[in-house]
């Protein structure tokens, strides 16, 4: 039995096809990553399994609840922290963990030891109001609510956007240990380098699930061999390498290239061989593994 | 959860910099201000007399228009050309012209050969001081000429007397209607931002994935501002009471019952326009029209009576004429709650679609 189970749902604003046809499976306890760009439809698909929004088709259930007909029991089993801060920023810290305790009919004290590790960051500055907080603070706070009332399954939209790498870090940690405590976490992110952390992942694009799986399946499914080209001279070198036949694809990636080819039609030497024909012999041509981002380019191309 | 959702409504409110001063500046201002400011009563219109008489006759018409306390004397100009020329630069409301017979014409019994001027670019003043100069040359007639007519004895006596408002005080008549426009400002106005503002925030995000239902979280938000309202309510007529010693002929109950009523009016009002609104601008303006519409056709100002037809029968839809009539009618009147049902009944049946329509778009955004 899946925690979330959602299947083909659709949702259109107007003509925009906000999402279509998306399925999703998120086993219990595990910590799933929906990942995407921004205007992907990832919040939408949040508003949906939290019961904020309707969708158009398709049905999906929250620990076998259904969002529809069972929308009151979904809200007392789940936490959400929407995409942007939206706590009561005239309240003091205590005032809106209070706040949210009591309208889930809970205790803040009933269920301290579920919030104790991050409250306890957050505790010397219980009497400030939450407006005059830190970006991370914030996020603490707002994750602190979600899960006052031990929910089993929390959803968090785009929990790291806009927070430091060091506090992005912790938060994944704290992620980590509510994760060992049962708790279903579904969470979205437009950074791909936080799907390794995920257990299993979603790629989303334009409203469609390209791939799901864990990221080491998702990676081994990736199709072509990867060459990463790095040099002086590197942006003629892109446009030279774009003209090749057998190129896939050729994408800046940092201060490299990453070069897609495929294993049929030609080979790295090959590469080598062309660039030191242009003058380009100074370029270090080196075979890698995919990551999360290359899979994410190619299977976006695809469709 | 009840006593929580409230205490959270009422620390915000509390911690607002600037609600709870308005608080206690408002019904201050609207009772110490306002009923000054709005008076209709007409004083000081500028008076240019052209005396082309210069009688002793003459003399004392102008000393009784003077005199009478409507008027200020503003000069008396030697030709109609200055008059005129007074006029054009506003200096003159209003100019009393005296013909060269009129003393002759005057004892003869004959109509009076006087003539009156108002400028109108003030309507209401120069209306006012056209009918208080034509009262004044009349009663100047009338006082002349007592002593000649007594002896006929076909003289009438009419004598004005107001009622419910015994001196034509100006201010009493306006309390009880700045009280309703306080009351529908407050109630109308607040409860919308305060839930526009939510969703600005996104706070109403957060609030509704929690079970708590809507109608439980938006009641608590608009019990503070009732709250608000009685308070401001009790605290006008207190003020009322001290500074002007006004006091309210009828029962205060009914003037709560009537209160409660339109609040679920206004309520309605305030909420059907956060449904429709998306942020605090929007809805600061719709609200803003509608209270303008609102205030203007209530017949608060003017009397409804002497609109045109057509406005008229808009203002039945209009919720503050209802209460501003039963506010005046109780505070002035000492009406009951069955002399004025159908104020009662309009503010219900408007309440009625208001609050029925909120819960229907509520649905449907759902």
């Amino acid at each position: 039995m899946y925690s979330i189970e959602a299947k083909n749902i659709g949702k259109s604003y107007g003509a925009v096809k906000a999402l279509d046809n998306v399925s999703l499976q998120v086993r219990k306890g595990e910590i799933y990553g929906l990942i995407g760009p921004d205007g992907a439809g990832k919040t939408t698909l949040f508003r949906i399994l939290t019961t904020l929004m309707l969708p158009d088709s398709g049905n999906a259930e929250v620990e076998g609840f259904d969002i529809i007909r069972d929308y009151k029991a979904i809200r007392k089993i789940s936490g959400y922290m929407p995409g942007h801060f939206s706590l009561y920023e005239d309240l003091s810290v205590e005032e809106n963990l209070d706040f949210f305790a009591t309208i889930f009919g809970t205790s803040v004290a009933a269920n301290y030891e579920t919030i104790r590790e991050i409250y306890s960051q957050l505790e010397p500055f219980r009497k400030r109001k939450t407006g005059k907080l830190s970006g991370g603070m914030k996020q603490k706070l707002a994750l602190c609510c979600a899960l006052v009332h031990k929910p089993s399954v929390l959803f968090l939209d785009e929990p790291t956007t806009g927070v430091d790498a060091i506090s992005r870090k912790e938060f994944w940690n704290i992620l980590e240990r509510i994760k060992a405590g049962g708790v279903t976490v579904l969470v979205s992110t437009p950074y791909m380098d936080e799907a390794s952390l995920c257990d299993r992942i979603s790629l989303i694009q334009q409203g469609q699930i390209i791939d799901s799986g864990t990221v080491d399946s998702i990676v081994e499914k990736y199709p072509y061999l990867l060459l990463s080209v790095s040099g002086d001279h590197i942006y003629p070198v892109l446009k030279i390498l774009r003209q090749v036949k057998g190129v896939v694809s050729c994408f800046a990636f940092g201060t490299e290239h990453h070069v897609a080819i495929d294993r049929a039609l030609i080979t790295a030497e090959d590469i080598r061989h062309i660039l030191t024909e242009n003058a380009y012999a100074d370029c270090v041509v080196k075979e890698i593994r995919p990551g999360i981002e290359d899979c994410f380019m190619q299977l976006a191309a695809k469709k | 959860m009840w006593t929580y959702l409230l205490e959270k409504e009422f620390k915000q409110f509390f911690r607002d910099p600037g609600l709870p001063k308005m608080l206690i500046t408002f019904p201050l201002m609207m009772m110490l201000i306002f009923p000054f400011a709005v008076s209709m009563e007409i004083k000081n219109i500028n008076l240019v007399v052209v005396d082309n008489n210069q009688t002793v006759t003459s003399g004392r018409l102008i000393d009784k228009c003077v005199k009478s306390g409507y008027f200020r004397l503003v000069e008396k100009s030697p030709t109609p050309e200055r008059a005129q020329y007074l006029m054009d630069l506003n200096e003159a409301d209003a100019i009393l012209t005296i013909f060269s017979d009129f003393e002759k014409q005057f004892e003869a019994g004959n109509e009076l050969p006087v003539s009156i001027k108002v400028n109108t670019i003030n309507g209401s003043k120069g209306n006012i001081g056209a009918g208080y100069l034509s009262n004044c040359i009349r009663n100047f007639v009338k006082e002349e000429s007592a002593g000649e007519m007594a002896s006929a004895g076909s003289n009438i006596d009419v004598s004005t007397k107001f009622y419910y408002n015994k001196y034509m005080d100006y201010k009493v008549f306006m309390v009880p209607a700045l009280i309703a426009i306080a009351i529908t400002m407050i109630t109308g106005f607040f409860p919308a931002l305060n839930i526009v503002n939510e969703k600005e925030t996104g706070t109403i995000e957060q609030i509704n994935v929690t079970p708590i239902s809507k109608s439980v979280f938006i009641l608590c938000k608009l019990i503070p501002y009732w709250a608000v309202s009685f308070f401001v309510l009790s605290s006008c007529l207190i003020i009322a009471w001290i500074v002007f010693g006004y006091t309210c002929a009828g029962s205060i109950l009914t003037l709560f019952i009537f209160t409660a009523l339109h609040i679920m009016v206004t309520a309605g009002l305030g909420l059907l326009i956060s449904n429709y609104s998306d942020n605090a601008q929007q809805a600061m303006f719709i609200t803003w029209f509608f209270m303008m519409v609102f205030m203007l056709i209530s017949g608060i100002f003017t009397p409804i009576s002497s609109m045109p037809l057509w406005t008229q029968t808009i203002t039945y839809l209009n919720p503050l004429r209802y209460y501003a009539d039963a506010m005046r009618f109780i505070y002035l009147k000492g009406s009951t709650f069955a002399d004025i049902w159908y104020d009662a009944l309009g503010l219900f049946v408007i309440g009625s679609v208001m609050m029925g329509w909120t819960i229907l778009s509520y649905k449907k955004s759902k």
